[in-house]
């Protein structure tokens, strides 16, 4: 039975270092940003991490702790250009920031390593740790959700005209959600440098934009339980049918193309729905209506 | 203490939409705004509420100028308004969509609402009884948990009409609040434009239907080619030539 938890072990590790990506992914598509940029931002906090460590010889809290404050800086630059965008704007805009992220990594040989990378981080971070993190992580969106910033993020994505005519500041509200993701995208990014000795510059790459925003689109984009549902399947599925781990890509292009067709909402937010429809008796609001008058 | 406009103008490059118009909205009344299609009227609803750039004249709230200020801080300083067609948040619950009203009385620090400290807690929870005592008091008490979607025309105006109310106004806009309801759900709102305006809630009626705006206004301007034509009371308005012929076309026509 050990042999068999700990055979899942490393499966365990990547599932808790891409759900962390993928609330911040999940984090700016609620407050109604579209930015495709949480690996960008993970690049930040992995290097800032990575280079403090080996080059500074920094303890690897305080380095973690230096990754959130770097990706929540960065990501505050970035939301300058970002406020005056919109939509498909945004995307394209975040996508060029990755790819200005890559080339620092691969050019700025002296400081990133170059098309080496880093090798030799101490490896800090285990499995206690990354559980840890993600329910930290997990609190951190909940308390989000019931506050007055997660009502205000959802009024924002569904209709900004709303919002500011009921007092809602846009920019203010999609700066602090973008900063807050580039945080969280800083320190997972890092955890992900402490947890695997080396670092190579297209590890934050366009694979990996696409399975981070495959978890939030698959699994749902509002509901809480949206990153864990779409991480777990996505991440254990090709692990569980095993012929199918070569071909991951494949799966993942074939799953978001039915998602998108069948559930566009996700399954979790979907399945959140239907349970709510039952809740309330299955009646439409006009007939629950005129039941009461009558 | 009113809702004033002064001389407000806008014009789209060389069309005048609107030319020096004058309102005062006072507290405790219903003032109305009407005008045939393209008099006009939306052009001044979207100036006041910040969603348009004002081209001349001045806007403002009691002592505050609010001619350019964006739209969340004329909401703080105290103007509401209801949308021509309806805008709800249609993925949220009805309680939801009311809730959302209450951002301009939020105090909570942004660090306790983002860690989940008791502070933040508290304030969810009072929030959420003011919002529930809104719906019990609009009778949608029993819909609170539906989606705001899928509820009927007339419920989501009156969702439209909570909201609004959630940010406790001192002015409120209503851009045609009974477009497109009947007799019995309009009658239902007079009732409530009037209790609204008795609290002293200033009201701004922007409406197209003359009846429902000659029973509940005292004070009536008429808006037509982005110009004041007439203002007065119902009756006295309402004989006017001049409103005469841009309504129905004049004698000559």
């Amino acid at each position: 039975m050990m042999n068999l938890l700990l055979g899942y072990q490393p499966l365990l590790d990547l599932f808790l270092l891409h759900l962390g990506l993928a609330y911040a992914q999940w984090l700016v598509l609620r407050a109604g940003v579209f930015s495709l940029g949480t690996v960008g931002l993970a690049a930040v906090g992995a290097y800032t991490g990575g280079i403090l460590v080996v080059t500074y010889g920094l303890p690897a809290p305080l380095a973690l702790i230096a990754s959130a404050l770097s990706g929540g800086l960065v990501a505050l630059a970035l939301s300058v250009p970002l406020a005056r965008l919109r939509g498909i704007y945004q995307a394209i805009a975040t996508v060029a920031f990755i790819q200005i992220v890559l080339s620092l990594n691969i050019y700025a040989t002296n400081v990133t390593g170059g098309a080496q990378g880093i090798t030799g981080i101490p490896k800090t971070v285990g499995t206690p740790l990354l559980l840890l993190a993600g329910a930290a992580t997990i609190y951190l969106m909940y308390a989000i959700t019931h506050s007055r910033l997660g009502r205000a993020f959802d009024a924002i994505r569904q209709n900004e005209a709303v919002a500011a005519s009921l007092g809602v500041s846009i920019v203010r509200h999609q700066t602090l959600a973008f900063v807050l993701s580039g945080a969280l995208a800083g320190v997972y990014g890092a955890l992900e440098a402490f947890h695997s000795y080396a670092l190579v510059p297209s590890q934050f790459g366009f694979p990996y934009l696409i399975a981070i925003l495959s978890y939030v689109v698959f699994g749902g984009r509002t509901s809480l339980w949206g990153p864990i549902v779409g991480t777990a399947v996505l991440i254990l599925l090709p692990e569980v049918v095993r012929p199918l781990a070569d071909a991951r890509m494949l799966v993942f292009g074939i799953l978001l193309i039915l998602t998108i067709n069948f559930l566009p909402k996700g399954i979790a937010d979907t399945l959140i729905e239907r349970a709510r429809g039952r809740r309330l008796g299955a009646r439409r609001p006009a007939e629950a209506d005129t039941a009461k008058g009558s | 203490m009113a809702l004033i406009l002064d001389n407000l103008s806008k014009r789209f490059g060389g069309v005048v939409a609107s030319e020096n118009v004058n309102i005062t909205v006072p507290k405790g009344k219903i003032t109305g705004l009407i005008g045939p299609n393209g008099a006009g009227k939306t052009t001044i609803v979207n100036m006041i509420t910040g969603m348009l750039a004002v081209s001349g004249g001045t806007i403002r709230v009691d002592d505050t100028d609010i001619t350019r200020a964006p739209a969340d801080q004329i909401c703080r300083a105290g103007l509401a308004r209801t949308f021509q067609n309806i805008r709800i948040l249609p993925e949220n619950s009805v309680l939801d969509n009311i809730l959302i009203g209450f951002h301009r009385h939020e105090r909570c620090s942004t660090l306790s609402a983002l860690l989940g400290l008791p502070a933040s807690r508290r304030e969810t929870a009072a929030m959420r009884a003011r919002a529930e005592a809104l719906l019990e008091r609009f009778g949608m008490r029993h819909l609170a948990e539906y989606p705001a979607g899928g509820l009927s025309y007339g419920h989501q105006r009156r969702v439209e009409m909570m909201r609004a109310l959630a940010s406790e106004p001192e002015y409120i806009l209503l851009d045609e609040p009974i477009a497109g309801m009947n007799d019995v759900e309009s009658d239902a709102l007079a009732v409530l434009f009037r209790d609204l305006a008795d609290s002293g809630i200033g009201i701004l009626l922007i409406e197209h239907n003359l009846r429902f705006v000659t029973r509940l206004c005292q004070h009536i301007y008429v808006l037509d080619g982005g110009r004041l034509i007439a203002e007065g009371a119902p009756e006295a308005v309402l004989s006017d030539p001049a409103v005469l012929t841009a309504y129905v076309g004049g004698e000559h026509a």
